[in-house]
């Protein structure tokens, strides 16, 4: 078993070396397609997050001018909470809201600039629950209503709806791509396979008459391709961890307040994602490729 | 399978009526010769140049039933075996053949005849399409896929053109047969060393196939047959190569390891050699076996 093991990986380092130029383009294309890959997932899994953020949050949102009198806001608040349709209105001050920012800022690891300022540039606001997210009746012209108190009124259901309808159409075209530039990464692994198949091709005879196993003729070239797989997603992760703070930032760039980036969790689900998508492509293709020399 | 004759159950009248068979079913127990203690001659250690070889009480003792040969122990028996290949071709026809334990025989015919057919059925290359093939106690058609390894380790294939690998030594040659059959490494150095000694190579053990004569090339594959102890050695034509002088040493050397106890089968085209030694000769004419008696080539092919 172990003789096994260590002719397999031999010969697998051997037949990658040997036929450099091949398994080189193969392994450029699997990083590609990773990198394809894992920006899908990022983008997809950032859309998701501030699609829960949004759907968590307030359902309508009015921010305020500064400077309004504190009873003009009352009376706005108890006008908006009457509205049969209203669950319940919360007033955020200015200080509530530039803690609530430092606190996300803090959170993401980005530099607190806010302090730089020497104003509090975030705005109080009225945040409105509905009873159902989708009845808004009145709150939002009421909300208007008065002169000079909001500023702006955030409907959050319409961010939702566009979120989501960005979200799909994003998962549907990147999941096509990403199936093409596969089955492309697949051609090319079994094509450098065969190639070396092929370069080998009187051992793979003698080998069959001294009467090695099948396992002997094929893992080694399994094992070629797996080398292709995870030399592929070594590079990738490579790429994407120089690449993590760039995202990031892009990501909450984009998304504005939305918390956007590398979690914990989901760079281990990429990790695992990318070194798993890189194994499997490159153990089937190679498997693919050995099927036909095997005893018949 | 109804209609797979078995040779057991094979009247001794179904062998095919040429003149003077050298061997019948009632002739082969007598021909048969204990082949134990065959390589100790040359090899100081045979458990590591037989290594998986496993004992086999079957061979120790005759078949309960004396009248009827236990043809396991022959080391190759085909009987009524055609072979028709998928385009229509009929290869072999009706072929009756018993190689017994320790037998040297030539097998002779025109190109064509079936003789690249018949090897190939007995490394189980090839299924024959009726009848039935037992090579060192094994029945081909029944055997498994994942044993057809096994079977081919029982067997030394030597080939006209060597095939020897050009990237490595002599010695990694004939390594490269236990290497990849799973033999751990401590044990391939020794083994080696022994299959080189057998044929003479000691001394050539680092060259590359380009650096040796043909002689000495063959001699490496014949080596490389060898280290894994065979039962049978298969030749096919191992001398097309060759010069006179050299096929004399190919010769010489297929010769001592059957007096050693390998069954020898060699293919060839080579009527001096086959007519200077007085052994069997079955010589197979547009797939059937025409002839099968010692001595002599009698035609010219």
């Amino acid at each position: 078993m172990l003789s096994f093991l260590a002719f397999s990986v031999r010969r697998a380092a051997q037949g990658f070396w040997r036929n450099r130029v091949m398994s080189l383009a193969a392994t450029v294309t699997m990083v590609l397609m990773l990198v394809l890959l894992s920006g899908l997932v990022l983008v997809l899994s950032g859309l998701e997050a501030g699609l829960q953020f949004v759907e968590s949050k307030v359902e309508v949102q009015a921010f305020l001018n500064d400077g309004v009198a504190p009873e003009r806001v009352a009376r706005l608040q108890e006008q908006v909470a009457a509205l049969p349709e209203v669950a319940t209105v919360t007033h955020t001050s200015k200080e509530e809201a530039l803690a609530d920012w430092r606190a996300q800022q803090e959170a993401q690891g980005r530099p607190d600039l806010t302090g730089l300022t020497g104003t509090n540039p975030i705005p109080a606001s009225l945040n409105v629950k509905l009873k159902d997210p989708r009845q808004y009746g009145q709150v939002v012209e009421i909300l208007k209503a008065p002169k000079g108190v909001v500023a702006e009124v955030l409907e959050t259901q319409r961010v939702v709806d566009a979120l989501v309808a960005i979200t799909g159409v994003l998962r549907t075209v990147g999941l096509g791509v990403m199936l093409m530039v596969a089955l492309t990464v697949l051609f090319i692994v079994v094509n450098t396979i065969r190639m070396a198949v092929m370069a080998r091709a009187d051992e793979i005879e003698i080998m069959r008459l001294v009467g090695a196993s099948d396992a002997f003729i094929r893992w080694p070239f399994i094992l070629e391709g797996l080398l292709v797989g995870l030399l592929g997603s070594l590079v990738t992760l490579g790429i994407l961890a120089v690449a993590a703070p760039a995202i990031s930032q892009l990501g909450s760039t984009v998304l504005r307040e939305i918390p956007v980036g590398f979690d914990q969790r989901l760079g281990e689900q990429l990790v695992l994602l990318v070194v798993g998508a890189g194994a499997l492509l490159g153990g089937l293709g190679a498997t693919i490729s050995v099927r036909s020399y095997l005893i018949k | 399978m109804p209609s797979r004759g078995r040779l057991t159950d094979a009247p001794v009248a179904s062998v095919p009526a040429v003149a003077e068979p050298y061997v019948t079913f009632s002739h082969l127990r007598a021909s048969l010769r204990p082949r134990a203690g065959a390589l100790e001659a040359v090899a100081p250690a045979p458990s590591a140049l037989t290594p998986d070889r496993p004992a086999d009480p079957a061979l120790a003792r005759p078949g309960a039933d004396a009248t009827i040969p236990d043809l396991r122990h022959a080391a190759i028996a085909l009987h009524d075996v055609t072979k028709v290949y998928p385009n229509g071709k009929r290869a072999l026809i009706e072929v009756d053949l018993v190689v017994p334990e320790g037998d040297f025989i030539f097998l002779v015919g025109p190109s064509g005849a079936g003789k690249s057919t018949l090897i190939k059925l007995l490394i189980r290359d090839e299924l024959a399409t009726t009848g039935t093939v037992l090579v060192a106690g094994r029945d081909l058609a029944r055997l498994r896929r994942r044993h057809v390894p096994h079977l081919r380790r029982e067997i030394g294939i030597i080939f006209q053109d060597f095939k020897l690998l050009p990237s490595k030594t002599v010695h990694e040659n004939v390594g490269f047969a236990l290497e990849v059959t799973g033999t751990p490494r401590r044990e391939v150095g020794p083994a080696v060393e022994r299959a080189l000694a057998l044929v003479g190579l000691s001394a050539q053990a680092e060259q590359r196939p380009n650096q040796l004569s043909g002689g000495e090339q063959q001699r490496t594959a014949i080596a490389r047959a060898m280290v894994h102890g065979p039962r049978i050695i298969i030749a096919d034509e191992p001398t097309g190569n060759l010069d006179p002088l050299i096929s004399w040493e190919i010769i010489q050397l297929l010769l001592r390891i059957n007096e050693l106890g390998t069954t020898v089968l060699m293919a060839t085209h080579n009527a001096e050699v086959v007519t200077a030694l007085r052994k069997r000769v079955v010589a197979l004419e547009e797939g059937r076996i025409v002839r099968d008696e010692v001595g002599g080539y009698h035609r010219q092919y």
